[in-house]
């Protein structure tokens, strides 16, 4: 495709990035100009933090589920497994007592929670071959029901020393005349869950297994890599990870909600999918998924400083869903087309 | 017996996941009865048939886009949607108190309506998947959002009444003490699988999703059979919409939320295939009846709902999990078989294709285009 399509059309793809990061990065910069220009309060550190502060526990919740993506699956258990973990964490520590003054101790038993349900989707899918779809479907279930009836059903205010002190700790915060603005510390971890899957993806060799496998798994399998151990390992990385991010978001709402993010798991897929990741597997990538991830925080953002009600921002969220998947399927058929007249070139 | 039934039974027992579907019905059924009195009496009956129409209305539009070997996750927003242009209607006619033949008549144009707005939100997604190549699982992902959203803005996320008693007899009325919302679920169901078994375009549809390639090789317009696919499915939402409006006699753009993968519960444990080309509306129904049941079941012997969210994992888990490993010890003696699930079996199991079963040449195609004629 290089040698016929030319040197411009390179450096343009290359701009475009593999998975229209390029585009999202453009649609952001639109974005920020057009509501900076008619709201100007757009510009100034607290809607940077407000972004922040919003879209952390999605990137993590994120980064699981484009692992999963790219593998080729899909998976719908994720919210079920980090509300089970933030909420068990929450209410086991004030019961026993065990771990209340560290944090640390916290985010230690969620992220024990989340692979042990991560190995129960590992399980159904690379154990049982369920298609994954079906199997994290029944696993939410049974994830969230075995929470209502043996974790608890009640909404839990009080939280333990450790977990409570981290939900007031900031890392940076913005005075403005009303109102103050803080970005919590959780960020950190945040940004360095997707620097580490990053490289997880990129640079091992069970990253470029999780390609492969969403690629076509029987090539995969045939070209040595172990398929079963990689498709554990998806799991039980989304299942960790979920728990991670559902443990922030207990810390982040301050009020322990059993009922809590069930039924959003449909929004992370759709960041996940705008981010440029396919759901037929093989193709995404940790950056695509982070712009996504803020574009959707950024818009929800933009309309409350617009003025707009905010009942608009999941219309809005569904318009921008439909245009960016629209716009890759348009693309994706130029390159077919593109990738055709190229064959014929070359047959000729 | 007669020829025709007799066919029928044959046919029946090898259609081995109903068969053994229907046996966990009837277990379910004989447990329950027996662990409490008010579980096999008509009130109990009467009442699981109001629960269970919205369900299998939408169940059965599920699958349709199923067959097809796509998903429509939008039915329920717009089955809300719908609901929703009948209640705003009402309302903004002032039309509550009506009664007679001014109110059936009014009920009647509003159900019109709502029926064509679904149709409308089906055409859209229609035009998404076939004209704009968008893969249903995201476009209807897309349309659910904007659908819904569109919903909450319209009513400000508020619930709206004010619907005529001859509207609301749709969803809580009898007839011969049969609920009406479950006479409507069996009218659906006859024409749907009518539609299915007996017409050309319900052969295309299954053929589509069998193999889409091979399909268009065979000359079929596949993109008119997927418009039409989301057309039906629309419809079929709308109608869920409006009986589930008139039962709870309100309409509200987030009611039954969770109903959207219930939906796929209900069709994959009724033998749908989620890769397209299988699927009974029978087996669908039988799924919705054998859902339903536990869930009252467990409410008649003091279990909570939590135990039924459980539950109904478990039992989505285990049939499909019964199913594949029955397939897979008997695929060991029939070689047959491996080759004809070769191609459906890929993705997920590898494993099972020994290196001596070719490929499927159902993908060939796809994978080694033809090379251009010079």
């Amino acid at each position: 495709m290089n040698a016929i399509s030319g040197r411009r059309s390179l450096s343009w793809s290359r701009l475009r990035g593999e998975n229209n990061e390029g585009i999202l990065v453009l649609v952001i910069a639109v974005l920020a100009v057009v509501v900076g220009i008619s709201s100007p309060s757009f510009w100034s550190l607290s809607t940077l933090l407000n972004v922040g502060t919003n879209s952390l526990e999605n990137l993590v919740f994120a980064m699981g589920v484009l692992i999963v993506i790219i593998s080729g699956g899909i998976d719908l258990s994720f919210m079920a497994i980090g509300i089970f973990a933030g909420y068990a964490v929450v209410v086991w520590t004030n019961d026993t007592g065990f771990g209340a003054s560290s944090a640390w101790i916290g985010f230690a038993i969620a992220i024990v929670i989340g692979l042990a349900f991560g190995a129960l989707n590992a399980g159904a899918i690379a154990g049982l071959r369920l298609p994954t779809l079906i199997a994290t479907l029944g696993t939410q279930g049974v994830i969230r029901g075995l929470m209502l009836l043996y974790v608890g059903s009640k909404v839990v205010p009080k939280y333990p020393e450790g977990l409570q002190s981290l939900s007031t700790r900031y890392l940076v915060s913005a005075h403005d005349a009303t109102s103050t603005t803080r970005l919590s510390v959780l960020i950190v971890p945040a940004v360095l869950v997707c620097i580490l899957a990053s490289l997880l993806l990129r640079y091992t060799t069970i990253g470029r297994g999780i390609y492969a496998i969403g690629g076509d798994a029987e090539s995969a399998r045939r070209a040595g890599f172990p398929v079963f151990r990689i498709q554990v390992m998806i799991y039980l990385i989304a299942g960790g990870l979920a728990a991670t991010a559902g443990l922030m978001h207990v810390v982040q709402v301050q009020l322990a909600n059993p009922y809590e993010l069930v039924g959003g798991e449909l929004d992370v897929i759709a960041a996940v999918v705008l981010g440029g990741a396919s759901i037929f597997g093989g193709k995404g990538s940790v950056s695509g998924t982070v712009l996504g991830v803020v574009l959707i925080s950024l818009i929800k953002n933009s309309l409350i400083l617009l003025g707009v009600p905010g009942t608009w921002q999941r219309a809005a969220v569904g318009a921008l869903l439909l245009i960016g998947v629209t716009a890759q399927a348009l693309s994706g058929r130029a390159k077919r087309t593109h990738n055709e007249i190229a064959l014929a070139e070359v047959a000729a | 017996m007669t020829d025709p039934s007799r066919a029928l039974v044959v046919r029946l027992l090898h259609e081995r996941n109903l068969v053994r579907l229907l046996g966990f019905a009837l277990i379910i059924l004989v447990i329950f009865s027996f662990a409490s009195p008010s579980f096999l009496t008509v009130i109990s009956f009467q009442s699981m048939g109001y629960q269970l129409a919205e369900v299998g209305l939408l169940s059965i539009a599920m699958m349709l886009t199923m067959l097809t070997g796509g998903i429509d996750l939008s039915i329920v927003s717009i089955a809300n949607l719908s609901a929703l242009v009948a209640a705003q209607l009402f309302k903004a006619t002032n039309a509550g108190d009506a009664v007679g033949g001014k109110a059936l008549g009014m009920s009647a144009v509003f159900i019109v309506l709502a029926m064509l707005t679904g149709l409308a939100c089906g055409l859209l997604n229609g035009l998404l998947i076939t004209r704009v190549g968008i893969t249903p699982i995201l476009a209807t992902l897309g349309t659910m959002q904007l659908i819904n959203g569109v919903a909450i803005v319209w009513t400000g996320g508020q619930a709206i009444y004010g619907m005529p008693e001859a509207f609301l007899a749709i969803g809580t009325g009898k007839l011969a003490g049969v609920p009406i919302p479950v006479i409507i679920l069996a009218a659906a169901a006859a024409v749907a699988a009518v539609m299915v078994n007996r017409t050309g375009i319900g052969m295309r549809l299954k053929l589509v999703g069998a193999n889409p390639t091979a399909a268009r090789y065979s000359a079929l317009d596949n993109d008119r059979a997927l418009i039409f696919t989301y057309l039906s499915s629309a419809l079929l939402a709308s109608v869920a919409g409006i009986v589930m409006s008139a039962r709870s006699a309100s309409a509200n753009a987030d009611y039954g939320t969770s109903y959207v993968l219930l939906a796929v519960v209900i069709c994959v444990l009724g033998g749908v295939n989620p890769m397209g080309g299988y699927g009974t509306i029978g087996g669908v129904v039988l799924a919705v009846i054998t859902l339903q049941m536990v869930s009252t079941g467990f409410n008649a012997v003091g279990f909570t709902q939590f135990v039924y969210l459980v539950a109904q994992g478990v039992i989505l888990i285990g049939v499909l999990a019964l199913n594949q490993l029955s397939d897979r010890f008997r695929g060991r003696y029939r070689v047959g078989w491996r080759l004809r699930h070769a191609g459906a079996e890929a993705v997920q199991t590898p494993e099972a294709l020994g290196p001596a079963v070719p490929a499927p040449e159902d993908d060939a195609p796809k994978r080694q285009p033809a090379p251009p004629r010079a």
